[in-house]
């Protein structure tokens, strides 16, 4: 990265300007005294630490297809069959409109940013939720539901995880409330997998798996019982046994005879008017957790968030069971974030692995959509209350700034401070690397 | 057909003598160094330079010699040229010409002066630049075309070049006549986007990949300003490249230059060592950078370095000794000692210590049998005062049930018995054909003869699903190549392999036998595999037909046969078949000491040669002769000393991860670590459907919902790759076992081990040596025991809660979740 110091003001110029822009910008003779090539250094190579903030990524996937149109980028100037039955309202930045539906989120539009061009050509659930996740088009066909193998790429919560480490005694990666199907480790191997909590928060009797207490063991059982492990692994090695093995007995460990660590999985210690905040559903708690979970140290939190796939009579559920549950979890995110001044360092990402249809079907739904898709990012040393990007009269296309899954990819690992250029093996040895290209979202990095 | 394979294996024997007389030779360098330091010895090479065009460059070796050893003083030497504007030379010993003329060039090093003539032409009046020589390794180098740019398949931002530069005619088309003509621009060299692009003066997303007044700038230049020829006349094609030294012997820290030659076929000889690529296998031991200097590390052992250059591939193979080692070898209960102390004597690591009896039960029931033993086992095998009580031990463990289920599930994971892919009958069907196969200890050749020809019923019993997850011949051809060859040609689906010699002809022409195998639907919904006749497979690329021969081999003869695999079957199990024993021997050697001689296990190739080449060859040789009887083979490896060594380590072979100083500790597979938590526990899995007490090895259901499974890595059966059943560990799997209500619920299972411990008349002492011989298959030690004393002590809990707590602790240990 390149930055312009002029006065005690700093703008960084970088990859999100267009070729031509900068060429124009060469012209005028401010750039003289820089070398260009210095000026576009591979976007890759150009993310370091030092520049990122995001220390931490919460990831909200809406799976099924949001429609993009009845959400953040409506169309109430196309024909009814396209634009729907929804009415766009103003938001906190001028100019800027989204769904009647999505009314939380538009109170804070100024402290996150819409990309309305994310497009691709993956029209698929599962093929396109793996090339979200992965960079790279899926090795099987839509309607399998693939265990993750090795044959598979990693997807980028297991990448960040590889990347950034644990901070604390959390896992550094963390899915909620079951496996994200596109969420594996892929070639990396199960050392990257996250860690699931397959129970819903906004349940009263929420626990995860393997943390709780187990029954009739009291607390000087369970203490007495770690006492002897210990002693007895300490005899092992005194022993003169291999003391090579894994870490992860000692880091789970950690997590179970830390009463911290464990307090983060305990969302029941949230006062009622936070967690009323991010509404009593699963997606609101699910966020609320994730929130806690990241305070602790944990790294990608991939929150799946079910129920997109609107084929039929989409309106009403939209209205009553979709949209106003996310858009309440990312809007109350976002402002507890901003509050507890966690949200320069947290990037928040709300997206869905396609969009929907321009037209409305016979059956009053929307079908699948990848040409067109919004993403909402907020925190992490992004640019807010912009839109970056447009689509067309019908929302079919982007016509502005499209934006591939790579791009997207790349621009998250910048973000977080991950070299996309650095590579791995796969399991048949070849070289590759993080993402399959991609250059940064134009104007998203502030 | 195949008595064409390039290194007959005579009579199911490499030449031995060959390799080992240089291993001997560099087992006498270790030693003379020691012992006998002689005058030192400066050579400098090539005696003689020419350099015939202005971006030439010649690298220098300046070489001392001691006695056998050698050191490298390419950088260290001063270089003085008497007419210095004919050369430079630079820090790394590099000769760059500047302008037409000859001189000499005095090399100094270590008090010694050695003269070299230089040559220099074609500064001033430049020949023509060849595309295929000069221009694709430059693109090669700069990762231009790598897989993760411009060779990728799709190309990156709509400029594609083919993987690597194994494509001249692709990459011309590419740059010259693709990109509306902006790529290549020759009325203005310097605009052509290929330059520019090059020098980051316009936008690259790969950044900057060449310097303005770099060599191979210039280059590029030149060749555009000549009007970018397609080729030069009389350009002859590479024959081979040469690297030299190709063996090297290198002190801990140390640092080598290579050198690389490249010859074309007229025997013209050019320095190809800039735009060579380097690798090392193991760059723990050894680092090698791009210009083709070598880092030794701290740690001893071996590397093998690959050199590529415009689709030649080469080997230099690094030796890294511990010197001042003292070696006191131990005896050899078979061959595999003598060639495995041979190697760590020449490489100055000290073997470990032999397992004691507790620990070899414990490693070979879970080796074998992929059983734990029980309590009385373990007594009984510790009280036998039999000298041979460990061969007996292994014979019957290779004669037990376990033998074959533990065995048929490695093999139908291998074989791809994925109850979705292939049908529950087709998946049943298999691995009872599977049992019968490890049951009745059928030779592997006839099991693989039978595995590549099977037809008939999916649901039969016989490996005929096999082909119903195979279902195209490429993936026939590619999967079956790495499963019983050790060859992935997957690479050469999309262009020539990088680091081997198979071509896409080679691809396709091995898919050829698999064309004539069919799905046909029977009456009643079921499906069987056909064998019809079969035809060639087509070039990937040209689409052209290419005749059907296996790797390496000639020309397929079906003439007489119904089945081409039939023909390829015979080619594979033949005698001398110089992968197909190799593949099995190291596939079965990973198994037994954690680690291949090769890794990836079944990615053998001479740039990814084994740790140690003689035990390589004398396991294949060994397997031929016991006519692929894999329980002989595995006593044969059990009973080596080898096998029996502890995992503890010395300071010597602490860091050794490729020769076998010592035993590695291995992760348990999900469905053996399951079985040994529910018998230590006394608490079998309930697994929906099948009978209670039905041990986790031995359900064929590869997709039965498991929690455990799913964490603890058992794989999908996608692929034919032992790589895809997953060890690493993780912090869901410490979870489970530490805090699971359902490992708790065995531990405290009412008809479980510890209730029925303490409900028995045993003491205290006596429960503790149950608990451990039925988990560690050992008795406890002196402060083993006092510490789970106080447990009993302790009052709060009842006598079944503490023995429960034992219980919990010692399932907890590592050495209980692992076979070490």
């Amino acid at each position: 990265m390149v930055t312009i110091g002029i006065g005690e003001r700093s703008s960084r110029l970088c990859n999100g300007l267009s070729r031509r822009h900068v060429l124009r910008l060469g012209g005028t003779g401010l750039l003289s005294a820089l070398t260009l090539p210095k000026l576009f250094e591979s976007p890759a190579s150009a993310a370091s630490d030092s520049t990122a903030k995001a220390r931490a990524c919460i990831f909200l996937f809406l799976e099924g297809g949001p429609p993009h149109q009845d959400m953040w980028d409506p169309k109430p100037e196309a024909p009814a069959e396209i634009r729907g039955p929804f009415s766009p309202i103003a938001t906190s930045v001028p100019g800027t409109r989204f769904s009647e539906h999505c009314r939380e989120c538009a109170k804070i539009a100024h402290k996150f940013s819409v990309v309305r061009s994310h497009s691709h050509a993956d029209n698929g659930h599962m093929t396109g939720y793996y090339y979200v996740m992965t960079g790279r088009r899926a090795p099987f066909a839509d309607g399998e539901h693939p265990i993750p193998t090795n044959e598979h790429f990693p997807s980028l919560g297991s990448i960040v995880s590889r990347e950034m480490g644990a901070a604390g005694k959390l896992p550094p990666y963390i899915n909620m409330p079951h496996p994200m199907s596109a969420g594996g480790p892929g070639f990396y191997g199960a050392e990257f997998a996250p860690f699931v909590i397959e129970a819903d928060p906004s349940q009263p009797d929420f626990e995860v798996k393997d943390l709780g207490q187990i029954a009739g063991l009291t607390e000087s059982r369970s203490a007495l019982r770690r006492k002897m492990l210990s002693g007895l692994e300490r005899e092992r090695q005194r022993n003169g046994r291999a003391a090579t093995m894994s870490t992860y007995y000692g880091k789970a460990y950690e997590l179970i005879g830390s009463p911290e660590a464990r307090r983060a999985f305990r969302i029941q210690e949230e006062n009622s008017t936070v967690r009323e905040s991010y509404g009593m559903t699963q997606v609101g708690q699910c966020a609320l957790l994730a929130r806690r979970l990241v305070e602790s140290g944990c790294r990608f939190v991939g929150v799946d968030v079910p129920g997109w796939d609107v084929h039929f009579n989409c309106f009403p559920s939209l209205k009553e069971d979709l949209i106003p549950p996310a858009d309440r979890a990312f809007a109350a995110l976002v402002n507890d974030l901003d509050q507890r001044g966690l949200l320069e360092n947290t990037l928040v990402i709300m997206m869905g692995e396609m969009g929907r249809t321009p037209r409305i079907n016979a059956q009053a739904g929307r079908d699948h959509w990848s040409m067109a898709q919004s993403i909402l990012f907020a925190g992490g040393g992004i640019k807010p209350g912009q839109v970056i990007g447009e689509t067309d009269k019908q929302a079919a296309a982007p016509t502005r700034d499209p934006v591939s899954v790579n791009d997207f990819l790349h621009t998250v690992h910048t973000l977080l401070g991950i070299d996309s250029a650095k590579e791995y093996s796969d399991s048949l040895g070849r070289p590759v690397p993080l993402t399959d290209g991609g250059k940064l979202i134009p104007g998203l990095i502030a | 057909m195949w008595a064409v394979i390039t290194k007959p294996l005579s009579e199911c024997g490499l030449d031995m003598k060959v390799s080992f007389k240089i291993w001997s030779w560099l087992a006498s360098l270790g030693i003379v160094v020691v012992a006998f330091p002689l005058r030192a010895d400066v050579q400098v090479s090539p005696a003689r330079v020419v350099l015939t065009r202005a971006e030439d460059c010649q690298q220098l070796l300046v070489t001392e010699k001691s006695g056998e050893r050698e050191r490298d003083l390419t950088r260290d030497a001063r270089y003085i040229v008497r007419e210095p504007a004919i050369i430079r030379v630079d820090a790394d010993g590099l000769v760059h010409p500047l302008a037409d003329g000859a001189t000499m060039l005095s090399v100094i090093a270590d008090q010694n002066e050695t003269t070299v003539s230089v040559t220099v032409s074609g500064v001033a009046n430049p020949p023509l630049v060849s595309f295929e020589h000069e221009i694709v390794p430059i693109l090669t180098k700069a990762r231009c075309n790598s897989g993760g740019c411009h060779g990728k398949a799709e190309g990156q931002n709509g400029f594609k070049l083919s993987l690597l530069g194994f494509d001249g005619t692709f990459d011309y088309e590419a740059l010259v006549t693709q990109g509306k003509g902006r790529r290549i621009i020759l009325s203005a060299p310097p605009q052509s986007l290929l330059l520019q692009k090059a020098i980051a003066v316009v936008p690259h997303g790969g950044g900057k990949k060449l310097d303005p007044d770099s060599p191979q700038y210039l280059r590029l230049q030149r060749w555009i300003t000549q009007g970018a020829p397609r080729s030069v006349s009389g350009e002859l094609p590479l024959l081979s490249i040469d690297v030299e030294p190709a063996t090297i012997v290198m002190r801990r820290h140390e640092q080598r230059q290579l050198r690389v030659t490249a010859k074309d076929d007229s025997g013209v000889r050019s320095d190809a060592t800039v735009e060579t690529d380097f690798l090392s296998n193991a760059p723990h031991v050894v680092e090698a950078n791009s210009r083709g200097m070598l880092q030794a590390a701290d740690i001893p052992g071996e590397a093998a370095i690959l050199v590529r250059y415009l689709g030649h591939v080469a080997v230099c193979r690094v030796i890294v000794p511990r010197d001042g080692q003292r070696f006191s070898r131990p005896p050899e209960s078979n061959f595999i000692d003598t060639f495995v102390w041979d190697k760590l004597e020449r490489l100055g690591i000290e073997p470990g210590v032999p397992i004691d009896d507790a620990g070899f039960l414990r490693r070979v029931f879970f080796d074998v049998i992929g059983t734990l033993p029980t309590a009385a086992e373990a007594r009984r095998f510790l009280a036998d005062p039999a000298p041979d009580k460990r061969s007996r031990l292994v014979d019957d463990l290779l004669d037990r049930p376990e033998y074959a289920d533990y065995w048929a599930m490695k093999w139908a994971d291998l074989l791809r018995a994925d109850k979705i892919k292939v049908t529950p009958q087709g998946t049943v069907g298999l691995t009872r054909w599977l049992r019968k196969q490890f049951s009745e200890n059928q030779p592997y050749d006839e099991m693989v003869r039978e595995i590549l020809t099977a037809q008939g019923p999916v649901q039969s019993e016989s490996p005929v699903a096999f082909f119903k997850a195979l279902d195209q011949p490429e993936l026939a051809s590619r999967s079956i190549s790495q499963l019983l060859l050790g060859i992935r040609i997957e690479c050469a689906q999309c262009h020539h392999h990088p680091s081997d010699r198979w071509s896409q002809e080679d691809y396709a022409g091995m898919a050829g036998f698999f064309t004539g195998v069919g799905i046909k639907k029977l009456p009643g919904g079921t499906e069987a595999i056909v064998a019809r006749r079969g035809t060639y497979a087509k070039h990937p690329r040209t689409r052209e037909p290419v005749m059907t021969r296996a790797l390496g081999a000639k020309e397929a003869d079906f003439s007489g046969t119904a089945d081409r695999r039939q023909v390829l079957a015979a080619w594979m199990t033949a005698g001398e078949n110089p992968y197909f024993a190799r593949a099995i021997a190291n596939r079965l050697w990973a198994h037994y000491f954690g680690r291949g001689l090769v890794e990836p296990i079944d990615d053998l190739r001479t740039t990814n040669p084994p740790t140690n080449e003689p035990l390589m060859d004398a396991l294949a040789t060994h397997l031929c002769q016991v006519k692929f009887d894999l329980k002989a083979f595995t006593r044969t490896l059990l009973a080596s000393r080898v096998y029996q060594l502890s995992v503890v380590t010395n300071a010597s072979n602490q860091d050794d991860r490729q020769h076998f100083s010592h035993a590695f500790p291995k992760a348990l597979p999900a469905e053996v670590l399951l079985d040994a938590v529910s018998q230590a526990t006394g608490v079998p899995e309930k697994f929906n459907g099948w009978p209670l007490g039905t041990r986790s090895i031995a359900v064929w259901d590869n997709r039965m919902p498991s929690y455990f499974f799913r964490i603890f890595g058992r794989p999908v059966r996608a692929t034919v790759c032992e790589c895809e059943r997953s060890n690493e560990p993780s912090i869901s799997q410490a979870l489970h076992l530490l805090n699971s209500p359902e490992i708790n619920s065995k531990i405290a299972g009412r008809n479980g081990t510890a209730r029925r411990l303490a409900e028995s008349q045993l003491s205290n002492v006596e429960l503790t040596d149950e608990i451990f011989l039925g988990t560690l298959s050992r008795f406890p030690t002196p402060e083993e025991r006092a510490l789970l004393e106080e447990t009993f002590d302790s009052g709060g809990a009842t006598r079944r809660q503490a023995v429960e707590d034992v219980l919990w602790s010692v399932l907890n240990t590592k050495e209980f979740l692992y076979n070490h």
